[in-house]
């Protein structure tokens, strides 16, 4: 009887995959769609967008997609259309009016709330799918015919810091609005990592390795187009490193101009950068998307992504004049980087004096001591027990 | 989670001819929902990622593109496999892969929209003057599946349990017959019907599996009776993608899915006036057939809703449902069980692997014992099923903790069931003298990195697969080169043979 042991659970693959949200940015910014216009027209860039789109929520029924525009002066929703706009009566949402917090129409919540007719009835196409392609047209038509020609000439630029931070509250948001059921129904015995209490915050390794804790897995795609972010440096770092640490990946796919910060966007999180800067590249726009960009998070660990090993550009901009800097000085308190000594020895972020001997002169880059190894692990470890790690 | 009843599907449709799968094809809904459904996560982005490819891909590019370790080198052949299977994949010279071109012409236009096929639904035209309710379409669902699954736990359950549950039609009692779910002993007014093995299994699987199960029975059944079952299939595969609470019009239906409409109706899975027949309303055990989602709002069936139905009292009992959703049953470590509900239903199936103790208002209290667990086992519910319900029904206090139920339960419930089993039995196929011990050992890492491997008798030179279509395809390849060499070898030798030949 010993021989036998029902602690022997088989592992049973497991074929359900986490839903997963995908966030497109879309780089609405009219000045640089008109420089390509010639290869790759906005129009045509929506049509494809659209059948990626179509694409993800095929692949599995729980799957979301949520659409903004980078515009030239703000950003803004695209799909889900947020209650406030005008077209939507506010009282059509009482919650929304409540709490004062925008509420999105996704179609999910408009299969609870009874049916929407759609004013376009067709049979020949999926109802989710014409739903999402709709709301989107119709959104973008409203942006783009409410865009005045002043706005285009004042500001070159496109609100990619505003549309990123959007963007992450929409999945913090969404992550947290998921039911725990879908969590723990997905509970898998065989997997001893798996603690007791489910408390997953205070172990982050645990968090990132099993699907379990974290049921919604999400990705942020920019397909951007137009150049120099350097004026909102600081936002799109900080969003950059929210990102990182919430693990949703930045992917990047980038039509026309340079961006920099971008491209470290997608080194820092884990995204795919690619370049389709030429107009045969442009042509093949689609099958980029649909190739490179369309695995999720739990295929990726499956395939070989595109795009790795190019040298990243790490460049900082200060926090003076927003060049991009490749040496400048840093502040030692706060670590804001400035392009040239500070007039009066404050620094512009923090307010700390900041006395240098030296001041003025070119860094130079000293080669540390080598420190015994031994030593500084037992080091790490005793800062680590006593820091309490922020979860 | 719902893996079983895709399993299900799957195997039904790899038994199809492959002219049966082009017709099928030829349906954009049919196409979606098949990839949608039936197609692991890695085969979902291969087929998306060839959708759109002018060339055939080249294996060799495919197998760059998967990352190299043995580990996604199986998923990726367990994804070829089945997209071979399903005939959705075409090896195209040996070389490259390309799609089957009617399953790729027909998910282009699902994703793109456009062409004339009208395979999503045509919604009615015209507003219904009294619309359904998503709330009354689920307590109709509920009541129509709850009344086919009482029928089959019926024959055990305690008459005394009491709950009116009206009666289903004539031609579902065929089909579960038919089903082997129930068998019918005696005849005439004093028949009686009993619940068999793969009834006991059918009431344990969740409501989508326990649905793709009846419906396969029915396509099973309507190729006897002269109905095409493409039609059927293609009807089926429809309604998963028809949207909840809108009415859709039958004017466009083939005579094979319009027949189609009553049964369906019989199952719960749409709603069709008995007035009106040119709408019908797809209910949620329809519209969730090619999803993931729970096919009952109220997945832990608490419903003691079947009587209400007739007092309009559809709305506060939707509401009900929703609340109750998370489940109803804890189990504690010392083997108790407290379930929360008063539903005839679900009590019975619980008696099935409990010992019933205490019956209060809204609550029951059972025992799990060695006796009612080996009771259960003798008439053919496996452990894991027990599992798994218990699971999938845990009271949300239980969902809290991980792992949800007691290990020591499960665990034991485990062992009960290995003390009466030491076989287990596979149906499948023995492969002997393959040849020299390379060859062997080739043949069983193929076997074995499509998943199909069983068992292998190293000592005697013999395994065994579960599947043999890809293995003989396997040979027929390994055959075909050999026999290449040989003819070359023998060329040369024959050559080599008359150039030293002396003069």
């Amino acid at each position: 009887m010993n021989a036998v042991d029902a602690t022997n659970r088989p592992e049973q693959p497991d074929e359900a995959e986490p839903a997963s949200l995908l966030t497109i940015i879309l780089d609405t910014n009219p000045r640089a769609w008109a420089m390509i216009a010639d290869s790759l027209p906005l129009s045509k860039t929506i049509a494809n967008l659209l059948v990626f789109i179509n694409a993800h929520l095929a692949i599995n029924h729980a799957n979301k997609v949520a659409v903004l525009a980078s515009h030239s002066e703000r950003a803004e929703w695209l799909y889900p259309t947020a209650t406030t706009t005008p077209d939507r009566e506010a009282d059509d949402n009482p919650n929304g009016a409540q709490n004062g917090d925008l509420q999105m129409q996704d179609r999910d919540s408009a299969g609870s709330g009874g049916p929407v007719l759609l004013p376009i009835d067709d049979a020949n196409k999926y109802r989710p799918f014409a739903h999402v392609e709709h709301t989107l047209l119709r959104n973008l038509t409203n942006l783009l015919s409410t865009t005045t020609p002043n706005a285009i000439s004042s500001s070159p630029a496109t609100m990619i810091a505003s549309a990123l931070t959007k963007a992450l509250s929409y999945i913090s948001k969404q992550s947290a609005a998921l039911p725990a059921a879908t969590q723990s129904t997905q509970f898998n015995y065989s997997d001893p990592t798996s603690v007791a209490g489910g408390n997953d915050l205070s172990n982050p390794s645990a968090n990132k390795s099993s699907s379990t804790s974290q049921p919604l897995t999400s990705r942020i795609l920019i397909l951007s187009v137009s150049g120099d972010l350097a004026t909102q440096y600081i936002p799109i770092m900080n969003t950059i490193f929210a990102s990182q640490r919430l693990s949703i990946p930045i992917d990047i796919l980038k039509l026309a101009g340079d961006t920099v910060f971008l491209q470290q966007a997608a080194d820092a999180t884990n995204g795919i950068y690619m370049a389709l800067d030429t107009p045969t590249a442009h042509a093949g726009f689609l099958q980029y998307l649909m190739f490179a960009y369309l695995p999720d998070a739990s295929a990726r660990a499956h395939l070989i992504t595109p795009g790795e090993g190019a040298g990243v550009d790490f460049r900082a901009a200060c926090f003076c004049h927003r060049r991009i800097v490749d040496v400048g000085y840093v502040c030692s308190v706060c670590l804001s980087i400035f392009c040239e000594p500070l007039p009066d020895g404050t620094c512009l972020t923090c307010g700390s004096h900041l006395s240098v001997g030296n001041y003025g002169l070119r860094p130079v880059v000293v080669a540390r001591k080598k420190k015994k190894k031994r030593k500084e692990g037992r080091v790490g470890e005793e800062s680590r027990g006593s820091t309490p790690a922020v979860g | 989670m719902s893996s079983t009843a895709s399993q299900r599907a799957l195997d039904y449709l790899e038994q199809l001819p492959g002219t049966t799968f082009t017709k099928l094809y030829q349906q954009p809904s049919t196409a979606l929902a098949i990839f949608r459904r039936m197609l692991p996560h890695l085969a979902k982005n291969l087929v998306m990622a060839m959708l759109y490819m002018p060339a055939p891909f080249p294996i060799a590019d495919l197998d760059a593109w998967i990352k190299p370790d043995s580990e996604n080198a199986q998923a990726k052949d367990r994804a070829l496999s089945i997209l071979q299977r399903l005939r959705i994949l075409e090896e195209s010279d040996g070389r490259s892969y390309k799609l089957a071109d009617a399953f790729a012409r027909s998910l282009r236009l699902a994703l793109t929209g456009g062409g004339n096929h009208r395979s999503f639904g045509v919604p009615c035209s015209t507003p219904d003057a009294k619309a359904m309710t998503v709330g009354w379409l689920d307590t109709f669902a509920r009541q129509q599946w709850e009344a086919i699954l009482y029928y089959v736990v019926g024959s055990v359950a305690n008459a005394t349990l009491g709950g009116e549950v009206q009666e289903i039609s004539e031609g579902t009692k065929q089909l579960l017959q038919k089903g082997e779910f129930v068998t019918v002993k005696g005849s005439g007014a004093r028949a009686a019907t009993a619940i068999t093995e793969k009834g006991f299994s059918f009431l344990l699987q969740e409501v989508n599996a326990q649905i793709w199960t009846l419906l396969i029975v029915y396509l099973e059944v309507s190729g006897e009776l002269q109905m095409d079952p493409v039609d059927v299939l293609s009807f089926l595969f429809t309604l998963g993608s028809l949207e909840l609470g809108i009415s859709y019009s039958t004017s466009n239906l083939t005579p094979t899915q319009q027949q189609m409409l009553e049964d369906l109706a019989d199952f719960g899975l749409i709603y069709r006036r008995a007035t009106d027949t040119s709408r019908y309303y797809p209910t949620r055990l329809a519209t969730t057939l090619t999803s993931d989602a729970p096919a009952l709002p109220n997945s832990s069936l608490t419903a003691t809703t079947t009587t209400q139905l007739n007092n309009n009292a559809a709305n506060s009992t939707f509401d009900l449902a929703a609340q109750s959703e998370k489940g109803y049953i804890i189990v504690e470590t010392n083997y108790r069980l407290y379930a929360y509900t008063n539903s005839p239903l679900l009590i019975s199936i619980l008696s099935l692997f409990t010992q019933l103790q205490t019956r209060y208002p809204n609550l029951i209290t059972a025992k799990i014992t060695k006796r009612s667990i080996q009771t259960a086992i003798t008439s053919g519910i496996t452990s894991q099923q027990i599992i798994e319900y218990l699971t999938a029904h845990a009271h949300p206090i239980l969902r809290r903790q991980a792992p949800i139920l007691p290990p020591t339960v499960v665990d034991q419930i485990r062992l009960w069931q290995i003390e009466g089993e030491r076989m287990t039995a596979w149906r499948g196929y023995l492969i002997r003298d393959v040849g020299s011990q390379e060859d062997y050992e080739k043949a069983v890492q193929y076997a074995e990195a499509l998943g199909v491997l069983r068992k292998e008798f190293r000592s005697k030179g013999w395994f065994f697969v579960s599947r043999m279509d890809q293995m003989s395809g396997y040979f027929k390849n390994l055959a075909a080169r050999r026999r290449e060499a040989m003819a070359a070898q023998a060329a040369a030798s024959q050559s080599g043979r008359s150039s030293a030949a002396p003069p």
